[in-house]
């Protein structure tokens, strides 16, 4: 007689109807994380991550509990008497008053990790799949290239959200309960649907981009080189070129980090006036240049992956 | 134990391939020059040399690639093309794909691997995850399920990759050199496992690849795949038998005469093992009766005359040394 545990382990015939491929995508994106959760060295990058949001949350704190409470009293630092309000001056740059600027400068600071963040994921999440062969074992199932990609996508989308939008999300909340949170949160719900869009706007454009990049260059090393490139070597082309040699805002539009910074201050919905450094360009040529750069993803993914990828 | 499965109807009522006048081009380049084939549900290898054409052969049965002209249907299922339509999705439910390369996903667990292609297939999650667990015990991974995949021995790789191919229990299995980079005893096992596949459990089992010895022990039928062109597809048997003119001769007497007798009438001695066994083609329009009475002629005597059937590997040979020259 065959045991309980013999029935469990048999091999029988399947006969059930399959699902819709989008589940497919969800599975990917499911394994995904989990591949990216066994990486030590993203648990290193999200602590460093866990940093900033935690000096942002503090200084918030800090800043209202001192601006209400001892902006008028002083205290000798180094022997010299200091108004204490003028102790968190230089957390002024930061705009750390629940204001619109507040999340896009968390956003904006955020970024440099997530740049390294996503160069791994990249490498672990599509560079694997090349250089080890396994996209034969995806693109032979029923589902299609979009599915493999989508499933990719979700899974940084991910990614982005756990480390932009959510910790934004919380500093809108933790802002409304350091000021009066009744009319905080009435006044101010139009920056939650900003934080949310430029969340959008992170995970769509940065997932394609990751994809993009991880088929192309594959190897970790090569993708932080080509991130790098991208938003610190790009950037200060734009500035030498703008700031430095007077040239047209417009040059600024090379600098991909600022372009999305300017998107989601669009959702924030930021006088342009405001932006530092300034000139910038306009809103809607910002929106011009991310638009172009997920169609030029999209198009670069559709002719790389294939079916002549499949039957080696 | 696998439990006895009954192959599919669709299996038993369609031909499992049908490709009629079937050509594809890559720019100038023609990979296949119009392959016409109908091949019963069974165990069939394509058999090929590099570049022959097999893999594109591959594609098209997929519904990876379109053929460039003609039509074509796996268990009835219309072949489709590189367009991500719910047509080509059916088609690849039926197949289960081992590919040559290693197609493993590093970092997963066997366990894990075999789910997940059980899900792409559409499996619910705690479907795929049991079935995972059968497949792989069946293949004889149990101990090693909860491995990562990366860590798994040639062979263990290979198994790997047959139980994601096998998770969905499909009707066909497409099986891409699954002997590769095995040693003599990995090798011998993964062939059994897939002849069992096809014997005991109603498989049609599709195996590409260039290893003769392969396909004479797991397929009834060869398909062989030349410069783009299909050279031969039948029964091993058919195929080989198909030589009318090749015999085997084993004589006693003057050899010498016999032979130069022989030569003179236009037959070729192809070889002499010294012991009184030759093997000779005769031409065209040869009546077998010569040979008795050129022996007679030359006072010998003809112990045996059979039909010389090639092996597999010298019809192999043949085939794409014809192609060749």
């Amino acid at each position: 007689m065959p045991t309980e545990a013999d029935n469990l382990l048999r091999y029988r015939p399947w006969n059930g109807e399959p699902r819709n491929p989008l589940f497919a995508s969800v599975a990917m994106a499911r394994v995904s994380l989990w591949l990216l959760a066994r990486q030590k060295l993203l648990w290193g990058l999200f602590a460093l991550a866990l940093l900033v949001f935690f000096f942002f949350f503090y200084a918030q704190y800090l800043v209202v509990w001192i601006t209400s409470q001892l902006a008028n009293e002083t205290v000798r630092f180094g022997g010299i008497p200091v108004t204490v309000g003028n102790l968190t001056r230089f957390l002024d740059r930061l705009s750390l008053n629940g204001t619109a600027h507040t999340f896009g400068n968390f956003i904006w600071f955020q970024g440099y990790m997530l740049v390294i963040v996503l160069a791994l994921t990249g490498s672990v999440l599509i560079g694997n799949d090349f250089f080890h062969g396994s996209l034969p074992f995806y693109l032979s199932k029923p589902i299609g290239r979009w599915h493999y990609v989508l499933g990719k996508c979700l899974a940084i989308g991910v990614v982005v959200n756990v480390m932009i939008t959510l910790p934004a999300l919380v500093l809108w909340v933790q802002a409304g309960l350091l000021y009066e949170w009744q009319s905080y949160y009435l006044d101010n719900f139009d920056l939650l649907l900003g934080i949310l869009g430029y969340g959008l706007v992170l995970t769509i454009t940065l997932s394609l981009l990751v994809v993009a990049t991880a088929v192309w260059v594959r190897r970790m090393v090569p993708l932080v080189m080509i991130w790098m490139g991208l938003f610190v070597f790009l950037r200060m082309l734009a500035t030498l070129l703008v700031d430095g040699m007077r040239l047209d805002e417009r040059w600024r539009l090379i600098d991909l980090w600022n372009v999305l910074y300017l998107t989601g201050l669009s959702c924030l919905r930021v006088d342009p006036e405001t932006i530092r450094p300034a000139p910038q360009p306009e809103y809607w040529e910002a929106w011009v240049v991310v638009g172009a750069v997920c169609l030029a993803c999209a198009a670069y993914l559709r002719n790389r992956i294939r079916a002549v990828e499949i039957v080696s | 134990m696998l439990a006895t499965t009954l192959p599919s109807p669709l299996a038993v009522v369609h031909p499992l391939i049908e490709l009629t006048d079937v050509t594809r081009t890559f720019g100038s380049f023609t990979a296949l020059h119009g392959v016409t084939l109908a091949l019963p549900p069974g165990r069939i290898g394509i058999l090929g040399p590099n570049g022959a054409g097999k893999s594109t052969l591959l594609k098209i049965l997929m519904g990876l690639i379109p053929p460039t002209t003609g039509t074509g249907r796996v268990l009835n299922q219309q072949l489709g093309g590189d367009n991500d339509s719910e047509g080509n999705w059916r088609l690849r439910r039926l197949i289960g794909f081992m590919p040559e390369a290693d197609a493993l996903v590093p970092g997963l667990t066997g366990v894990e691997y075999v789910s997940l292609a059980g899900e792409l297939y559409g499996m619910p999650r705690q479907v795929a995850r049991r079935r995972a667990h059968e497949v792989l015990s069946y293949l004889g991974l149990e101990e090693a399920r909860y491995r990562r995949v990366e860590q798994y021995s040639a062979g263990m790789k290979q198994r790997a990759k047959l139980a994601q191919a096998l998770i969905h229990d499909p009707p066909v299995l497409l099986l891409d050199e699954p002997t590769s980079g095995l040693d003599p005893a990995g090798r011998d096992a993964m062939l059994k496992l897939i002849a069992t596949l096809g014997t005991d459990h109603g498989k049609s089992i599709l195996l590409s690849t260039h290893l003769l010895a392969d396909v004479e022990a797991v397929c009834e039928r060869v398909v062989i795949i030349a410069a783009g062109r299909v050279r031969g597809e039948g029964t091993v048997r058919e195929l080989c038998a198909r030589r009318q003119d090749r015999y085997r001769l084993r004589i006693q007497g003057a050899a010498d005469r016999l032979r130069q007798a022989l030569t003179s009438a236009g037959v070729a001695l192809l070889s002499d093992d010294g012991q009184g066994e030759w093997r000779v083609a005769v031409p065209d329009g040869w009546n077998n009766l010569e040979f008795f009475r050129l022996a007679l002629a030359n006072g010998v005597v003809i112990r045996a005359l059979l039909p010389d059937d090639e092996t597999l590997e010298e019809l192999f040979l043949r085939t794409v040394g014809t192609v060749e020259t």
